[in-house]
C-alpha cells in the first residue's frame, strides 16, 4: 500500500473488505454446514472450481488487506517511536505477504493436480 | 458528603493525590457548589470555573471517571465517595487545572471561521432556514474539552489528532453553505493522524453536556471526503 492509502483509502478499503470477509465467511460456514465435503477429492474439485478458488482468494486478500490495516492502526496509536513502529510494521508486512503467497500457492496447486 | 479531591502542586508533590474533605450537601447543590465550599476549607485548593450556568465551559472535570461540567452537576446524582480529579491526560498545572493548550492548537488548526473567495457582498450572505439548519448541533459547541480529554485517540496522539472538538468544528464550517474552502478543509484533513485516527469509541458523544455529538459530524466527513474522491 502506498504513503497515499494512509487516511481516507485505509479507512475505505478496511470498510471494503470487512463486508467482503463478512459474506465469504457466512458462505463459507453455509457450505461447510450443509454441503460440506465428503472427502478430498471431493474438497478439491469444490475449492478447485474457477468461481470458488478466485472468491476463495479473494477472500484471503481481503483479509491480509484487513488485519495490516488494523494492525497499523494500532501501532500508530501505541507504538510512537518511530524505529520500532517501522521494524514492527515490516516484520508484519514479511508476515502478511508470506501467508499471502502461501495461500495462493495451495489454491494453484489444487487447480493444477 | 465525602469527597476526595484530587491535589497537586508541582513545586512540592512529586506526583498527584486524592485528599479527603467533608461537605454538608443542601438539596440542588451543584458540584461546583460543593467546590467552592472546599476551597473556603482549605483555599490553596484550585480550579478553574466562572459563569456558573453551563455556559463558559471552563468547569469540565473529571467526577467518578466521567468528565462533566462541574456547575449543571447535581451532587445527589453522584455516587459517594465523589472523586474529582483532572481532564485525564493533561498536563496537569495545579490540582484540578489542566494544560489545556494543545486542545486549543487542534481547533485552530481547523481553521474556524468562514472562508470565502468570492468577493465580500455589501451586505449579510443570507441563508435559506433549511441550510441554517444544517448548522444545529454543531455550533452550540462551547469548548470546554469534556469530549477531547475523554478520546482515547486523543491520549495517545494529542499533537497530531485534532480529536472530537475539532473535528466537530470542522463539520460546521464544512456544512456551512458560505464557506467556500470544502476542498481545502478536506485535503487538509487527508492523512492518518488529523481524522482518520478516530475510531468511533464514542466517548465524545456519552460526555458532551451540550448533548452534541462529534462522532456523527465524524461520519459525515469521511463521507463527504469518500464521495469528493470517487
Ligand atoms: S468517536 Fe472518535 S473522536 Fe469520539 S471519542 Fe471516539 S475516537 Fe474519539
Ligand atoms: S463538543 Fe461538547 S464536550 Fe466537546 S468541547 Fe464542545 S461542548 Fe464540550
Ligand atoms: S462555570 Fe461556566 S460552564 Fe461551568
Amino acid at each position: 500500500m502506498s504513503r497515499k492509502a494512509s487516511g481516507l483509502k485505509a479507512w475505505a478499503i478496511q470498510r471494503l473488505t470487512a463486508i467482503y470477509v463478512g459474506l465469504f465467511a457466512l458462505y463459507l460456514l453455509l457450505v461447510l454446514l450443509f454441503a460440506a465435503p465428503a472427502d478430498y477429492a471431493d474438497w478439491k474439485a469444490w475449492v478447485g472450481g474457477p468461481v470458488v478458488s478466485v472468491a476463495m482468494l479473494l477472500f484471503v486478500v481481503s483479509v491480509l488487506m484487513h488485519a495490516w490495516i488494523g494492525v497499523r492502526d494500532v501501532l500508530i496509536d501505541y507504538v510512537h517511536p518511530i524505529a520500532i513502529r517501522a521494524a514492527l510494521l515490516g516484520v508484519i508486512a514479511l508476515a502478511l505477504v508470506a501467508m499471502g503467497l502461501w495461500a495462493a500457492q495451495a489454491l494453484i496447486l489444487v487447480r493444477l493436480t | 458528603m465525602k469527597f476526595l479531591v484530587s491535589r497537586y502542586n508541582p513545586d512540592s508533590d512529586a506526583a498527584p493525590y486524592m485528599q479527603e474533605f467533608e461537605v454538608e450537601v443542601p438539596r440542588g447543590m451543584m458540584l461546583r457548589d460543593a467546590l467552592l465550599d472546599i476551597k473556603r476549607q482549605d483555599e490553596s485548593f484550585s480550579f478553574r470555573h466562572s459563569c456558573g450556568e453551563g455556559v463558559c465551559g471552563s468547569d469540565g472535570v473529571n467526577v467518578n471517571g466521567t468528565n462533566k461540567l462541574a456547575c449543571i452537576t447535581p451532587v445527589s446524582e453522584l455516587k459517594e465517595p465523589i472523586e474529582v480529579r483532572p481532564f485525564p491526560g493533561r498536563p496537569i498545572i495545579r490540582d484540578l487545572v489542566v494544560d489545556m493548550t494543545q486542545f486549543y492548537q487542534q481547533y485552530k488548526a481547523v481553521k474556524p471561521w468562514v472562508v470565502r473567495n468570492d468577493p465580500m457582498p455589501e451586505q449579510e450572505i443570507l441563508q435559506s432556514p433549511q441550510e441554517r439548519d444544517k448548522l444545529d448541533g454543531l455550533y452550540e459547541c462551547i469548548l470546554c474539552g469534556c469530549c477531547s480529554t475523554s478520546c482515547p485517540s486523543f491520549w495517545w496522539n494529542p499533537e497530531k489528532f485534532h480529536g472530537p472538538q475539532a473535528l466537530l468544528t470542522a463539520w460546521r464550517f464544512l456544512a456551512d453553505t458560505r464557506d467556500q474552502a470544502t476542498d481545502e478543509r478536506l485535503d487538509a484533513l487527508e492523512g492518518p493522524y488529523k481524522l482518520f485516527r478516530c475510531h468511533t469509541i464514542m466517548n465524545c458523544v456519552e460526555v458532551c453536556p451540550k448533548g452534541l455529538n462529534p462522532t456523527k459530524a465524524i461520519g459525515h466527513i469521511k463521507a463527504l471526503m469518500l464521495k469528493n474522491s470517487v
